[in-house]
Formats: structure tokens, C-alpha cells, sequence
């Protein structure tokens, strides 16, 4: 059986100010198992929106293969494309603007259902009840506007209106952080629930290595538009194996004061460097701690050590 | 005890008629590091710029003293001010790009801190720059920001702020817009600032990693008031306030069980027009007596440093 995403060598580049274009994603691989969530990770601007608007139709790619539940959506028709949007749902970072504020929140999470002819005037009245209950909201809520609702209650609707169509996969980017500290916890409860109920494949989007830790089957580490490294959560947090993965974690700065001041530091040297330039050989070896010469000139191919797929030629 | 650096007491802000700060207070000693904790909207950058005499218009201080060391600065003059700030008293921003001119240099920008010209005082902003980890400064010095990236931003606006040797510096998230590897490099280098040059610092973040990483002491503020404040190894060991020990339990950790519930807190943050007469966290909180949504609790001494303002802590450890 095939899985519920496939994505094969994906490239998104697009038009840059200065002449070369930003390649954003370049030549990233990954799968995502039913009912497995996949955590995709890295600092900002390493691409992992365009790998998710990618996922979700939104983004054309400039090369590769995405398939959702083996359908290719690279090149793919509207129709079909249509078709695969109701089984790949998003939900994205802020719930603010991703509600239309004048339509009431039970229209905006009926919308997808009367829109694809699923359901309509009873029926879609009681579905719409049960999404509502389903993500801790109540049915009387249904004639309320966004504006009556509080951050972590919208974020709620979004994904209630994402899981109208009983999506194969969900997509989340950055899906709490936008969302007050005290009122993350509701929704990441919410998340492991549903993916409990349903059985759903997610690719969870955050730059927050322990919200990745708490929700995720597997990790992905993405730098500058390409992995470098992915493996089962728990093989990737006590044993990364990509420099980079292990800088990023040790960055991490803990909320307990023991811990956090015990941790050896893996300080970084220097910014990431802008994916209209990216360096040659391996992306990461201007910053690179164990750098060797190999590095500046030959790209790392990902392969398996231990339970992790790497790109590091020293791994 | 060293006398303190910067002192607050029973600071009050209003907005027209809503009290968005009610009479908090703490002090800050040379060398020590305080956070400023608390969610979106509950006051940390108002407090900050009332510190900073730099509060907008609409809002008032309507009580309340800021002390930097023994001076009052409530009662100064504009001109006098002028003369502190950036001198003795500094602050930095989350978003460094916005707080630099961007048609100046960065050399001609931090000799400013000085009241310099920069050729007068080149060789010192060259070691400002090198001390807070630019590399090539000789370089950098005659750049102008939209050449720096955000990070390398912030450690010009630190060099700016610190350039001047001030007693007291007020960062506001200064790496809330960073990287997780350069929010590293930036607190590290905080650290070190404030252990090398005795600079009391008042970092304000709503992150409580970056509190465990670097502050000697936190001050958690809710909705305004201040809800627990101590040395950080005390709170975070064994918090008293229902809040705090919600909040630290509610955050996903590296050491948890992967997904196990989290602790919720139930309901969500006041808006300043929604302030009920007791407890602002009454409302949500799981201890919650009769008397928190009618009464405010005081902020009372609890021993070995710390201050609690509930009627039913945790533990009970307020000195007999
Ligand atoms: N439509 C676009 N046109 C040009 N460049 C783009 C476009 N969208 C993204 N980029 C660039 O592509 C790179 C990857 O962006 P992307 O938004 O995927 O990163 P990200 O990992 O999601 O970052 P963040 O953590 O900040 O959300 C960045 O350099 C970004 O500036
Ligand atoms: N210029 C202003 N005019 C009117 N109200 C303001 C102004 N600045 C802040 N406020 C209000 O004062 C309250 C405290 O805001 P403040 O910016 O201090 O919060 P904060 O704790 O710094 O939050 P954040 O974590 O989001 O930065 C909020 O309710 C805010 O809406
Ligand atoms: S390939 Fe080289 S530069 Fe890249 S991560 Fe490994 S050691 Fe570092
Ligand atoms: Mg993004
Ligand atoms: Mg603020």
C-alpha cells in the first residue's frame, strides 16, 4: 500500500529579486505512513511552508513528485487537484485570519461539506454540531462570529473546518504559535486526540523542537531547503546524529533551571546563509562544528546510520 | 545586600479608565539578571516603558516610583531624562531592524550612545562590536543595518545599549524574533554582559526556557498584577501560585512523555476591560475560594526571598 504522502527529490524555487532564484526547497524526500505523524522542523526560512503548501496543492512544484494517498499532484489537472484538497486539509499558524469574519462559524465549518455536496440542511447542521463538540466547542456556538471567540477557541473552528471532510491527511503549520502560552496546551491536547480518534497521517509544521517531541511519530530536520536528517522521535532526540540536528537541540533552552544550566553548549558560529546563495557541497558547512574539506565540495547524500537517514559525511 | 539598581514600587498605569498595571513592584541589583514573565497583553512592555519615562500617550502613570539606584527618576525633568537614558538606563527591542535608522551607519549609530562623533571614538565602538561577537567589525563598523541580518541587528542594538557602561538595561524579548541557535548566542552573551560589567538587566520574555536559562530571579506577572516573584531555582522547583505551577506544567518539555496530556488552564487571559474586583486569575483557577473573585490578594513575603500574592498557594510557606 502506498503511503499517505509521498514526496520524492520536491523543488520550489522561486523568482529572485537579485537574478538567482531562492531555492526554498530543494530536493527534499519524505513519506508520511497512515496514521503516523511526521514532524518537519528548522529555523526560518529553511522551507518548511512551501513543503507544506506543496503537500497541500497551494504551491506548484518546480520539480519532483508529491503524491497524497498516491495521486501526483505535480502537473496534476484542477479537477484533480480539487480532488486531492479534500483529503490533504490545512491548518495554518494564525487562526485570526484564516476565518472569514463575517460568516458565522458554523457556515465556515459547513462550508467545505455543502461546497463538495456532502451534506446539506439537517444533515449538515448535525455534522456540523458534531465537529463542533468534536474539537471542545458547542453546538450553540454554530451562529456565533470569529470575533466572539477567543485565539485557542478560533484555532478550534479551523480545525474542526479541516476535518469536515475526513481528510486522510492533515497538515498543521506552526498550528499553536500564534496561540497565548497558557492556551497551547488545549490545542496540542486536542491534536494527539484527534490523531488517536481518526487515525489521521498529520505533517506537523513547528520551529518548537518539544512540541515536535510531544506530537510526532518521526522528525524531519530541515536546513536551507534540504533534509538533513530524519528518524523515530525517540532515536532522533537521544541520539541525533547531524551536527546540525544536535546544535539545534542543544538551543533548546529548557523551562527548568537544573537541566537547562547543566547542558552542554553546541554554540553555532555565524547566520544562515540566504537560499538564493547556498553554500556549495554540504548547506550546513559554513557553520558546521566538525567540518572537514569533503564537506565544502561533495553534497552529503542521505543515508541510514542506525535508526536516523542522514546527510552528513561524517555521521 | 548591595543596594539595589533599579527599583519599582507600586507602579500604576492606566488607560483612560482601565488599569492595565496595578501597583507592581521589585528591584533589580547590579550584576543580577530579573526576568519579567507573563503572557501577551499582561503588561511587560508598558512596565518597561514607564521605566523608560517612553510610555505612549494614551497611557498614564498614575502611581508609583522608578528609582535607579537612589535617584527618583518619577519627579525628572524631560532634559534630565534625555541624559539617562541611553547612558544609565538602556533598553532593547524585539525587533532590532525597527529600532535602527536604517540610512545610518551602525559604527555612527552606536558612537550616538556616546554623544560622539564616531571618529572621535572609533577604536572603542570596534571593541564594543568585537565584545558582543561581531566578527570583522573593522567591516561592519561602516555598514549600514539592512546588511546585517536580524541577529547580527540585535548585537548592534546590545553594543548601542551597553556602549555607555549603563547600571540598568531593559531588554524587551530581544530574542523572541530569533532563531532558536542565535537566540543561544544572544542570551549567552547577556549573561556574560551583565556578570562582566555588573549590569542589573531586566530581560522580559513570556518564554519560560529563556527564563530558566538566564534569569537569577522572575517576577511572573498575570493580567497586570504580579502573581509570584523569587529566585528562579525556587519558583520553578516548587511554584507557589496555582498560575505558575499551571503554566510550567501546561508547557511541553524534552523530559515528558510524548503525548501525554498536558496541564490545561482552562478558559483564557482577561482583556484590561474585564478585570473583576478579586483574583484576576480567579476565574480560571482550579484552587479558587469564595473570597478570590471578591477580594485581591496581597503580594506577601513567603521566605528565602520570594513573594506570593494568592490566598491558597500551593504550599503554604509565607513566615508565620
Ligand atoms: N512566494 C515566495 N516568493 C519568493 N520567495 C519565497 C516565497 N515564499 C517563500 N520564499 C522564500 O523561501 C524560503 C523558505 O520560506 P518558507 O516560508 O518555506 O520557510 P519556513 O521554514 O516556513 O520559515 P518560517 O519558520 O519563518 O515560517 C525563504 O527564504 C523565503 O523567503
Ligand atoms: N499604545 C497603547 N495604547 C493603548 N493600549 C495599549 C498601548 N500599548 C499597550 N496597550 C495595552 O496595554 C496592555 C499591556 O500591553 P503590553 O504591551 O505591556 O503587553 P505585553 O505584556 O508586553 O504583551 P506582549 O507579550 O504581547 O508583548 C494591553 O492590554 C495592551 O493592549
Ligand atoms: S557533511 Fe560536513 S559540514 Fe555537513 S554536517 Fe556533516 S560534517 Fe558538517
Ligand atoms: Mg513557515
Ligand atoms: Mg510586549
Amino acid at each position: 500500500m502506498s503511503h499517505t504522502l509521498e514526496i520524492t527529490d520536491l523543488k520550489v524555487h522561486f523568482p529572485g529579486r537579485h537574478g538567482a532564484p531562492v531555492r526554498a526547497v530543494d530536493g527534499v524526500s519524505l513519506h508520511v505512513a497512515a496514521g503516523e505523524t511526521l514532524g518537519l522542523v528548522g529555523e526560518s526560512g529553511c522551507g518548511k511552508t512551501t513543503v507544506a503548501n506543496a503537500t497541500v496543492g497551494l504551491q506548484a512544484p518546480t520539480a519532483g513528485s508529491v503524491r497524497v494517498q498516491g495521486t501526483e499532484l505535480a502537473g496534476a489537472s484542477r479537477s484533480v487537484l480539487r480532488d486531492v484538497r479534500a483529503r490533504a486539509q490545512m491548518v495554518f499558524q494564525n487562526p485570526v485570519t484564516s476565518l472569514n469574519p463575517r460568516m458565522t462559524i458554523g457556515a465556515a465549518v459547513g462550508e467545505p461539506l455543502l461546497v463538495r455536496g456532502r451534506a446539506a440542511g439537517r444533515a449538515l447542521r448535525d455534522q456540523v454540531a458534531a465537529l463542533l463538540e468534536e474539537v471542545g466547542l458547542r453546538a450553540e456556538h454554530a451562529g456565533r462570529y470569529p470575533h466572539q471567540f477567543s485565539g485557542g477557541q478560533r484555532q478550534r473552528i479551523v480545525i474542526a473546518r479541516a476535518l469536515a471532510l475526513r481528510p486522510a491527511l492533515l497538515v498543521c503549520d506552526e498550528p499553536v504559535s500564534a496561540l497565548d502560552v497558557s492556551v497551547r496546551a488545549q490545542i496540542l491536547n486536542l491534536l494527539v486526540d484527534l490523531q488517536a480518534r481518526h487515525a489521521m497521517s498529520t505533517l506537523f509544521v513547528s520551529h518548537d523542537l518539544a512540541v515536535v517531541r510531544h506530537v510526532c511519530d518521526r522528525v524531519a530536520v530541515m536546513y536551507l531547503g534540504r533534509i538533513a536528517e530524519i528518524a523515530p522521535r525517540d532515536a532522533i532526540f537521544a541520539a541525533p546524529r547531524h551536527p546540525y540536528t544536535r546544535a539545534l537541540l542543544a538551543a533548546v533552552p529548557e523551562p527548568d533551571p537544573a537541566v537547562q544550566r547543566a547542558k552542554p553548549r553546541l554554540p553555532l558560529a555565524g547566520e544562515i546563509p540566504s537560499p538564493a546563495n547556498p553554500p556549495a557541497g554540504c548547506r550546513f558547512h559554513t557553520r558546521c562544528p566538525i567540518v572537514v574539506d569533503q564537506c565544502r565540495h561533495e553534497v552529503p547524500p542521505l543515508r541510514r546510520v542506525g535508526d536516523s537517514d542522514v546527510a552528513c559525511h561524517l555521521a | 545586600m548591595t543596594p539595589a539598581a533599579l527599583t519599582v514600587a507600586a507602579l500604576s498605569l492606566d488607560l483612560g479608565p482601565t488599569r492595565l498595571v496595578d501597583g507592581i513592584g521589585f528591584s533589580v541589583a547590579p550584576g543580577e539578571v530579573m526576568a519579567l514573565v507573563g503572557e501577551s497583553g499582561c503588561g511587560k512592555s508598558v512596565t518597561a516603558q514607564a521605566i523608560m519615562r517612553l510610555l505612549p500617550d494614551a497611557i498614564r502613570q498614575t502611581g508609583g516610583q522608578v528609582r535607579l539606584g537612589e535617584e527618583d527618576l518619577t519627579a525628572l525633568p524631560e532634559r534630565a531624562m534625555q541624559a539617562i537614558r541611553g547612558r544609565r538606563l538602556s533598553m532593547i527591542f524585539q525587533e532590532p531592524q525597527a529600532a535602527l535608522d536604517p540610512l545610518d551607519t551602525i559604527g555612527a549609530q552606536i558612537a550616538e550612545a556616546l554623544r560622539q562623533p564616531l571618529s572621535r571614538v572609533r577604536a572603542e565602538v570596534r571593541r564594543m562590536l568585537e565584545d558582543v561577537g561581531i566578527s570583522d567589525p573593522e567591516r561592519r563598523i561602516d555598514q549600514h543595518p539592512f546588511e546585517l541580518s536580524g541577529g547580527m541587528c540585535q548585537r548592534v542594538m546590545i553594543a548601542t545599549a551597553l556602549i555607555a557602561r549603563p547600571a540598568v538595561l531593559i531588554a524587551d524579548e530581544p530574542t523572541t524574533a530569533l532563531d532558536v541557535t542565535i537566540q543561544a548566542q544572544i542570551l549567552d552573551l547577556l549573561r556574560r554582559l551583565a556578570i562582566e560589567r555588573r549590569t542589573a538587566v531586566v530581560l522580559i520574555t513570556h518564554d519560560m526556557g529563556v527564563v530558566a536559562d538566564i534569569a537569577d530571579r522572575v517576577c511572573v506577572m498575570y493580567a497586570g498584577r504580579i502573581a509570584e516573584a523569587g529566585p528562579v531555582a525556587e519558583i520553578f522547583a516548587a511554584p507557589m501560585h496555582p498560575y505558575t505551577a499551571l503554566l510550567l506544567a501546561s508547557i511541553p518539555r524534552l523530559s515528558d512523555v510524548p503525548k501525554s496530556p498536558l496541564a490545561v488552564i482552562a478558559g483564557q487571559v482577561p482583556a484590561p476591560g474585564e478585570y473583576g474586583p478579586g483574583c484576576r486569575f480567579a476565574n480560571r483557577c482550579p484552587r479558587a475560594e469564595p473570597r478570590c473573585a471578591t477580594t485581591t490578594p496581597p503580594l506577601l513575603a513567603a521566605g528565602q526571598g520570594r513573594e506570593i500574592a494568592c490566598f491558597a498557594p500551593l504550599a503554604d510557606r509565607r513566615a508565620p
